[in-house]
């Protein structure tokens, strides 16, 4: 099982990225967290979310779904990882908040339904 | 201050070339919360310097539902008082991030610079080689020079520079509330930008409780009555004009929400593109992002198309001057064609008149409830005095002020319980009133 995501019905406001960040820390910090709103292509509206995995990376651009090997995850989408300054690559693997009862936790903050679990 | 806060308040004094810092004092914060509460504090206390002072509110970038808001407090060059202008999308929370919780910008530089902001450092610099630059150059070339793309980029563009009272503090390549002209007191320092990025750590005194209680207000918030509407289009259709949709719907590409914020209270519009296109678009420039919906209404009133429309945004965007009140001196004037608009852009420099001019909140934001009952009756006077209310505790707090007319469930108390959850600060039952009531004369 793992986080997936409808990126059509995301509208970008990154509850899922705050609350995946208090996981970790017990505070608020965005760089800590293993789910992250893609928002470099600003002016042409292309947003979508990237979520790191123990073995792949989960990343939900508008046109698609897809899920890459960390080992096949080439430079174009390590390069997407970047816009938030700190590697997908770098970061803590999604435990599926798995210490949480009613988690996992970007799965009940999001507004639209964007984020589940499949 | 040690939760919900960098515990630092930046000074930047043009004229000396000076930055200095203050630690973000708990007792100003018990008696002031934050936002407004604390930026006209700070504007008071350096008036004779002409302040722009930047902040965000005690809950902003939390997760409590809507805690988008940053706000600029300066002085309205249309009507002299001290006003307010919300900063949406990203802004707010990047700035909270950057560990400072307000700037105070005052004093004025010799040549052109700008501020950047990051990691608790404020670097004032040479901005000889942006000035002069439309704000999305600028905006590109501040993110490309620093290796950051979500960089957000308060500017002016050229209406700013040249003194306009048109002339708008534009977020990144977009419009913003900042129906004020406050653009004009950024181009009087001389400064042409503050780029800012976030990415510290935000403490909380009562993290499991206040995250329990933000969790419960997110589910609640998705049965709500707003829950389902999306854009400028459903909230214009709220305010009574039905036919917008149709109008704006074929441009329509995405919705795009502010930080934290349950509805989405922005429309991407795709001018040159096909707006079904999920892709990354080829274009460079596929659109403009709507961020003012009563400012896409006056251009509509005009009698301009959807598309016409957009491009007028974009082009006030790129000069950082008002589209609202460009619509209305297009109108005044008999502008109401795009090219006649466009053509009549660089002799808009005197303020048309506008019925707010004696207000401190800006008029971007409708001016009644929307979809949520908050209890009022019809009476217009009541609506405005509740709507001042209602703004101000936004401001204070750092709660979205459009998602604030739409959410009872956000009320003065839950506010001040959340405030007190995420500082350990015992606040007075009192406070609000108090702060409002020196806020609002």
């Amino acid at each position: 099982m793992g986080i997936r995501i409808d990126p059509i019905k995301c509208t970008g406001c990154m509850a899922c990225e705050l609350v995946c960040s208090y996981h970790r820390d017990d505070a608020f910090a965005f760089l800590s967290a293993c789910i992250v709103v893609y928002r470099a292509k600003e002016k042409k509206d292309y947003f979508g979310v990237i979520v790191k995995e123990e073995e792949s990376l989960v990343i939900a651009r508008p046109e698609g779904l897809e899920i890459k090997g960390i080992g096949a995850v080439d430079e174009e989408a390590e390069g997407e990882g970047d816009s938030s300054a700190k590697p997908m690559l770098l970061r803590e693997a999604c435990d599926l908040c798995e210490d949480v009862e009613d988690g996992p936790l970007c799965v009940s903050v999001c507004p639209h339904g964007a984020v589940y679990t499949e | 201050m040690e939760y919900l806060s960098s515990d630092k308040i930046g000074i930047i004094d043009f004229t000396t070339s000076e930055v200095s810092e203050e630690p973000l004092d708990e007792e100003l914060v018990r008696e002031n919360i934050g936002g407004i509460g604390i930026t006209t504090i700070l504007h008071e206390k350096y008036k004779e310097d002409d302040p722009v002072v930047l902040g965000t509110g005690l809950l902003t970038g939390t997760l409590v539902p809507g805690s988008a808001l940053g706000v600029i407090t300066a002085r309205s060059p249309i009507s002299g008082k001290v006003v307010h202008t919300p900063l949406t999308m990203y802004t707010g929370i990047e700035l909270k991030y950057s560990g400072f919780d307000y700037l105070v910008i005052k004093g004025k530089a010799q040549n052109p610079v700008y501020l950047w902001i990051h990691d608790g450092i404020a670097d004032v610099e040479d901005a000889g080689e942006l000035w002069g630059k439309d704000t999305w150059t600028c905006t590109d070339q501040i993110r490309k020079l620093m290796g950051d793309d979500v960089i957000q980029v308060l500017g002016i563009g050229g209406a700013g520079e040249a003194g306009s009272e048109l002339a708008q503090i534009t977020c990144n390549y977009w419009g913003s509330a900042d129906r004020w002209g406050l653009g004009k007191i950024f181009g009087e320092k001389k400064l042409k930008l503050v780029a800012v990025r976030g990415m510290g750590l935000i403490e909380i005194a009562e993290p499991e409780e206040f995250v329990s209680q933000a969790r419960s207000m997110i589910a609640e918030f998705r049965s709500a009555p707003f829950s389902g509407r999306q854009g400028v289009g459903d909230l214009l259709a709220e305010l009574g004009h039905e036919d917008f949709n149709s109008w704006m719907g074929p441009l329509v590409h995405r919705h795009k929400s502010c930080f934290n914020t349950p509805i989405p209270t922005n429309t991407f519009l795709f001018l040159d593109e096909e707006p079904q296109l999920m892709k990354e678009s080829e274009k460079d420039e596929p659109g403009v992002l709507v961020t003012d919906p009563l400012a896409l209404l006056a251009l509509k009133n005009l009698g301009l198309s959807a598309k016409d429309a957009g491009e007028a945004l974009k082009a006030c965007a790129k000069q950082g001057i008002d589209p609202y009140r460009v619509a209305l001196l297009a109108q005044e004037n008999g502008k109401t064609t795009l090219q006649d608009l466009l053509g009549f852009l660089p002799e808009m420099k005197a303020s048309p008149e506008v019925s707010y001019v004696q207000e401190i909140f800006s008029p971007w934001c409708p001016r009644r409830p929307l979809w949520g009952d908050f209890g009022i009756g019809s009476d217009e006077s009541e609506i405005s005095q509740w709507w001042n209310r209602r703004q101000a505790v936004a401001y204070i707090f750092g709660i979205h002020p459009i998602f604030a007319l739409m959410s009872p469930q956000l009320s003065e108390d839950k506010l001040l319980e959340l405030a007190a959850l995420g500082t350990d600060i015992e606040f007075d039952s009192n406070t609000i009133d108090k702060i409002v009531g020196r806020l609002i004369d």
